[in-house]
């Protein structure tokens, strides 16, 4: 009896031994921004009590793996409010995943939009593009929340230019919706300015400069793109001396300062 | 004869001390034979070859490899999304299996041994108790690491066959008329898909369910050596288990009640092993992380082993 009182006494000063060094963890944790939203009665609620289980078992990722897949699964039977309140679940069991930022507003904007507008439910024609645009309003929310939870990843910048550019460019009602494009260049020169963006990335700024009005902005970028090491650098190079030469034509550069200048006799 | 004795050297005691009773502990201390590295390896080799002839064992090791082998299933989605499950889904089952093998492995190893008596057969030998118990724990961890690495294999080859099989689809792109210009996005995603696939940090994931399992095992070993009910040695490591793993939210519910969470802190974290989630977000995980994660555990196990030592020495056998 003594020996199980003393062990009783070492566990628990131990315990309190410990209790310093767990702290110092939890704060790296903390600073690190591990793990998703504490395991509050509403997320049980919205998870159910197998799949609470589960998360408290330690298996958030398989928890949260197994929602994008149920919410594909609404996807595809068209039931898109379910399949929205699958995604906002997933990225606040996991706010730190790229992919589920990426992937949720990519459903928003693209295939939830497009199954809104083209809902046999809606009325007139109309109501099916003011419900597409409400949802790019909500992907773009959705992304600017992912952006605010993972700044330092050049994939949401990217994807959040890549909806200026492709969605809300087509949704003002005076094309040519040169403000889209103004926004999308920002976003895409923020994801350009990571050194681990991939080679596209970089292309997509000075396209969106063009776009938004600034045909000056995009040939320097251009050509700043072109005078890198082509040796060290990796790049479609032959995309960027096309772009080069239109907008070099489109500007009326003079020969003597132009990149390929035409009269270059042909090496 | 006695002067002959006596004069050859030969000591011959006198009346009085041949009266004398030798203490009782006397040839316990002539006979108490030190620490031995090399029987605690032996008695961990027979529990591991003991283990590994278990059905129990056998079933959790079977079930872990076909979930394993059935991740590969996820083809309808993207590349980003495939990994992701795989990675999730392979690590998940090698968490949970390798805790139920920590602690069933573990729970019936001594209530085995005084069941079938040969516990007396061992201890009777110039066996000390620790090195009986270490031998114990130092089998179950080589089964825990035996069974994880069995588990690490197969999750390598399915990321395997799946890396082969995106680079092949990539690479058909090729031949099916690619416009010139696409050729460097594509060379570029082909060379990333072995950098998305094989990523070093999952052996801190590894690493991370070995020292989560060992302490389980650790915890299943102390509660084994004062209770001989099998469902009693199973459900009571399970139960700290859950408890250890509510710690991280206990803490952030009751930070501001220091006696409740002074009285919990003889409960391990568990959160802070799960290191799988982390790495598969594409997180940073420092290795002065792990570390630190290791060293609290590796600290926490020697504590609780060494608290099984106290009881089995003292235990009536």
């Amino acid at each position: 009896m003594l020996t199980k009182a003393l062990v009783i006494i070492l566990l628990f000063a131990t315990g309190l031994g410990f209790l310093p060094m767990e702290n110092s963890i939890r704060a790296e944790r903390t600073r690190l921004k591990y793990q998703g939203a504490r395991v509050t009665y509403e997320l049980r609620e919205a998870l159910g009590q197998n799949l609470a289980i589960a998360l408290l078992a330690g298996l958030r990722g398989v928890v949260a793996d197994f929602l994008w897949l149920q919410g594909h699964t609404f996807w595809e039977k068209r039931e898109w409010l379910r399949q929205y309140r699958d995604i906002e679940i997933v990225v606040t069991l996991q706010p730190q995943s790229v992919l589920f930022w990426d992937l949720g507003q990519w459903h928003m904007a693209w295939n939830i939009g497009y199954g809104a507008r083209s809902d046999p439910n809606n009325r007139t024609q109309a109501e099916g593009i003011k419900r597409e645009r409400e949802w790019h309003r909500k992907a773009r929310d959705f992304l600017q929340r992912g952006i605010e939870n993972i700044p330092n990843r050049y994939d949401l910048y990217f994807m959040m230019g890549m909806l200026y550019y492709e969605k809300f460019s087509r949704d003002c009602d005076e094309p040519p919706c040169r403000d889209a494009f103004c926004k999308a260049a920002e976003y895409f020169a923020r994801a350009a300015s990571f050194t681990n963006a991939p080679q596209f990335v970089a292309r997509m700024y000075p396209r969106a400069l063009e776009q938004c009005g600034e045909t000056e902005a995009a040939y320097a970028q251009w050509r700043l793109l072109w005078f890198q090491d082509h040796n060290k650098v990796q790049q479609a190079w032959n995309i960027i001396e096309r772009e080069i030469r239109q907008l070099e034509d489109k500007l009326k550069i003079p020969d003597n300062q132009r990149v390929f200048p035409k009269n270059k006799p042909p090496s | 004869m006695t002067e002959l004795a006596n004069h050859r050297g030969e000591t011959t005691p006198s009346p009085t001390e041949v009266q004398t009773p030798r203490p009782a502990f006397a040839p316990v201390l002539k006979e108490r034979v030190g620490f031995s590295v090399s029987r605690v390896w032996i008695i961990a080799g027979n529990t591991l070859t003991e283990a590994v002839r278990q059905k129990v064992f056998n079933f959790f090791l079977i079930i872990g490899l076909i979930f394993i082998a059935s991740a590969s299933f996820f083809a309808q989605f993207t590349f980003g999304e495939q990994l992701k499950f795989i990675k999730d889904t392979c690590l998940g089952v090698i968490s949970v299996i390798s805790t139920l093998i920590a602690i069933v492995g573990t729970a019936q190893l001594l209530p085995s041994e005084v069941e079938n008596r040969t516990i007396y057969t061992i201890l009777a030998k110039p066996v000390r108790r620790i090195e009986f118990l270490l031998g114990k724990f130092l089998g179950s961890l080589s089964l825990l690491t035996i069974s994880i690495a069995a588990m690490c294999l197969l999750f390598g080859a399915v990321l395997f066959i799946k890396e082969q099989g995106m680079i092949r689809e990539l690479r058909q792109e090729f031949t099916q008329g690619m416009p010139a210009s696409d050729m460097a996005d594509l060379n570029q995603q082909i060379r990333q898909v072995p950098q998305e696939t094989f990523d070093v940090n999952l052996v801190k994931a590894v690493l991370a369910e070995l020292m989560k399992a060992t302490l389980v095992a650790a915890i299943t070993l102390l509660i084994s050596t004062f209770s001989t009910s099998l469902v009693f040695n199973v459900a009571v490591p399970f139960m700290i288990f859950v408890a250890g793993m509510l710690r991280g939210a206990a803490a952030e519910v009751w930070a501001d009640r220091r006696i409740l969470m002074a009285l919990l802190a003889v409960v391990p974290d568990f959160g802070f092993f799960s290191l799988a989630d982390e790495i598969n977000m594409g997180n940073v995980v420092p290795w002065s992380h792990v570390g630190q994660i290791l060293v609290y555990g590796v600290a926490r196990t020697v504590v609780i082993v060494f608290a099984a030592h106290l009881i089995f020495s003292r235990r009536e056998i």
